[in-house]
């Protein structure tokens, strides 16, 4: 996984680094705005991560450039850290292009988690496979599976489109959890009169196929389902 | 405080002015009496006079008998006689021998016998009555005689009987009205004073804007003045001081990011460095950064090292919500339409991960409702609330975050709460768990004592304030945000049953 970071904090950059190079990315760093530019018309990258109190191109600037078509990879995600966490400066940023933010300081787990799910939901937008742990929901030809360890084969895993939709939405938002209101509105599109009680069906039903692999579809009390995978 | 003072001044004043005002009032009275004593004195003079000159004219009356033996006759001079008729029962005479034997009149009207012809007056008490009698031994045609004269209406008695009536009554009741009337006056005078002495007493002590001084009557607005200044410099003084808490708390941020990357990334390395095939070049490659005086730092001493400097993260960013939410710095006029569920919803979204590692049921209990106010404090105040009853339960404890609405005193208000089934707080601790950096006795060692007082400082900056009481079954706390009526939205009409 390729990820460009443009920080001009040499502290913060090189932990960043450190961190996310032991979670398994390649990382390039870059100190300022031009230089991240030059790059980023050249090479394509996975994700960005991108300060924004850079000096000269700042980084809500080289957020709005990136996504010129010109560049190398004009869909790249973007997480944004800041040290200036206003209102306005979150909303400024996700308006230009930015996914997600962070403010500074921040914990190198959460930045980790969030970059996983950017990088899940750009996936599933490019290739059509979603994953999640050992979990892969293979959107084009509807077949959900748990990766084999150490080479052994895919276990192919039946479910229902009921089941699958919930499946999809869940994935798609891991880590955070989905509401069931959430779950219910994504379930519409197959039946016009369906109850809460019909989600609690599905995720039983999902719980049962996935559990034995390691997969834990835990309730969240008032408010929803979430992914997670148990060690 | 100030209100019992400004009650003993009042008092104080009106006592004065009733001292200043019965002492003159006195000595007009004294005064006053004295004058009527002088003239009822002249009057009494004047009167003495005229029975002196109708003595001689009584004495002529008295006709000798004509047979010896009988009583003399009386035969009134016109003068006499007028007098005893105008004045009625109050007057008499006697005609006496030398010997003190009556011979006409009333045998009251006497005095000791004269020894010589001039007259003598004398007070003599008849009928409940004090006559002034005029005696006055001399010839008549019936030989030598004791004539007497009585008058009933001396001035200086009627004197004494009037002062009273004329004088004193008036008088006291004078002085009972300027009593009243100084009462009423010092009242109604201080009212403006009393007002703005409530008014001042009544602020909240983060209150500092400006008394208006258009309001207060012209003698007390060089003191409303010297408040307003006095105001103006606290608050200038506040402000400043809330800047450079603000502005440190800012500046701390950026090396603080620098140290917590590092020392975040160390923690990474030194976990999976245990499981990972590639454990020494990268351990190497960690260490590397600190060579040439190499220090081995094992993983114990390296997430303490993470854990402070996560508080200190925290702490700074808790110095600038606390100093951003200020009552006084946020603008109400800016508050936008929130939906609290929502609300809710991300907090429990970003708080999930804390409640797992600490093995607790975080849940939600959301009605939909809107308020009016902003949104990122309240997302802050939700943030700190559900922070510190994580950090404050014990592992493997519940956590809800709620919204919805209650009836307070017959008007519906939009709430947000927080209710965890902890040790709880006692309630003589409330007013001091709010306070900044007051930690209460016994609380684990993660809080930076700042989350509740950043809480209230939000709950105030909406027009309330934070409200703390016992969970469930007498267990845990619950702190409670409840919105002013005004602001609570009417229930939304659902949209298409699926709610949100």
């Amino acid at each position: 996984m390729r990820l460009l970071l443009v920080e001009d904090d040499i502290m913060v950059a090189s932990g960043i680094k450190l961190g996310l190079a032991d979670a398994g990315y390649a990382v390039d760093w870059v100190g300022s705005g031009e230089r991240a530019q030059e790059v980023l018309t050249k090479e394509s990258f996975d994700v960005g991560i991108i300060d924004i109190g850079l000096p000269g191109i700042d980084g809500l600037e080289l957020t709005r450039l990136l996504r010129r078509p010109e560049m190398a990879n004009p869909a790249m995600p973007v997480l944004i850290l800041t040290a200036r966490d206003a209102l306005q400066d979150r909303v400024q940023g996700l308006d230009l292009g930015a996914d997600d933010y962070m403010v500074k300081p921040f914990e190198l787990p959460e930045l980790l988690a969030r970059l996983r799910a950017l990088l899940r939901r750009s996936q599933a937008a490019n290739t059509a496979v979603l994953s999640f742990g050992s979990l892969e929901l293979d959107t084009a030809n509807r077949r959900v599976s748990i990766a084999g360890a150490d080479g052994l084969a895919a276990t192919v895993i039946e479910i229902g489109p009921r089941e699958w939709t919930v499946l999809e939405y869940l994935m798609i938002h891991a880590p955070k959890p989905a509401s069931k209101d959430k779950l219910l509105q994504a379930l519409t599109g197959w039946d016009k009169e369906i109850t809460p009680n019909a989600v609690e069906v599905y995720v039983s039903r999902l719980r049962s196929k996935l559990e034995p692999h390691g997969i834990a579809l835990r309730s969240i009390r008032g408010f929803g389902y979430r992914l997670e995978q148990t060690p | 405080m100030a209100r019992p003072g400004l009650r003993a001044m009042t008092s104080d004043l009106r006592n004065r002015l009733l001292l200043l005002l019965v002492l003159p009032l006195s000595v007009l009275v004294l005064v006053s009496a004295w004058l009527d004593f002088r003239s009822a004195d002249d009057a009494a003079v004047q009167h003495d006079q005229r029975l002196l000159r109708l003595l001689p004219g009584l004495a002529d009356s008295v006709v000798a008998a004509t047979t010896p033996g009988t009583e003399p006759l009386l035969m009134l001079a016109p003068a006499v006689e007028e007098f005893l008729r105008r004045s009625g029962e109050y007057t008499a005479f006697s005609v006496r021998t030398v010997d003190g034997e009556l011979v006409l009149g009333e045998d009251w009207v006497q005095g000791p016998l004269p020894a010589t012809t001039a007259a003598e007056f004398h007070s003599v008490e008849y009928g409940g009555v004090t006559y002034r009698v005029a005696v006055q031994r001399g010839e008549t045609n019936a030989g030598e005689l004791v004539v007497a004269l009585a008058d009933g209406s001396d001035p200086r008695q009627q004197w004494l009987q009037q002062l009273m009536l004329r004088l004193l009554l008036p008088n006291l009741l004078l002085i009972a009205a300027a009593g009243l009337a100084i009462y009423w006056s010092v009242r109604h005078a201080f009212k403006p004073l009393v007002d703005l002495a409530t008014a001042v007493e009544h602020r909240s002590p983060r209150d500092l804007s400006p008394i208006d001084e258009a309001t207060s009557p012209a003698e007390v607005r060089p003191l409303v003045r010297a408040l307003n200044h006095l105001f103006d410099m606290v608050r200038a003084q506040v402000d400043g001081q809330r800047r450079f808490v603000a502005d440190a708390a800012h500046q701390l941020r950026t090396p603080l990011a620098g140290l917590q990357a590092q020392v975040e990334a160390w923690a990474l390395l030194a976990r999976s460095g245990g499981k990972d095939r590639n454990f020494d070049e990268k351990w190497h490659a960690a260490h590397i950064q600190i060579t040439p005086l190499a220090i081995t730092l094992g993983v114990d001493e390296i997430e303490k090292l993470r854990a402070a400097t996560r508080r200190t993260s925290q702490l700074a960013h808790q110095l600038l919500a606390l100093s951003r939410a200020d009552a006084r710095n946020v603008d109400a006029a800016a508050m936008q339409r929130v939906d609290l569920k929502e609300l809710c919803g991300l907090a429990l979204e970003l708080h999930l991960d804390a409640a797992a590692a600490r093995g607790m049921d975080l849940g939600l209990e959301a009605q939909p409702v809107h308020a009016t106010g902003h949104d990122w404090l309240l997302r802050e105040l939700l943030s700190n609330l559900v922070d510190n009853a994580i950090k404050y339960a014990p592992p493997g404890g519940r956590v809800t975050i709620r919204c919805g609405r209650s009836t307070v005193r017959g008007v519906l208000c939009a709430y947000l709460e927080v209710e965890d089934d902890g040790p709880g707080v006692p309630p003589d601790e409330y007013a001091k768990v709010l306070q900044r950096f007051y930690r209460a006795p016994g609380a684990a060692g993660e809080g930076t004592g700042l989350g509740l007082s950043i809480a209230d400082e939000i709950a105030r900056a909406h027009g309330s304030t934070l409200q703390l009481m016992r969970g469930a079954q007498q267990r845990g706390l619950l702190v409670r945000l409840l919105f002013a009526p005004e602001s609570a939205a009417p229930i939304e009409p659902p949209k298409t049953g699926l709610g949100e």
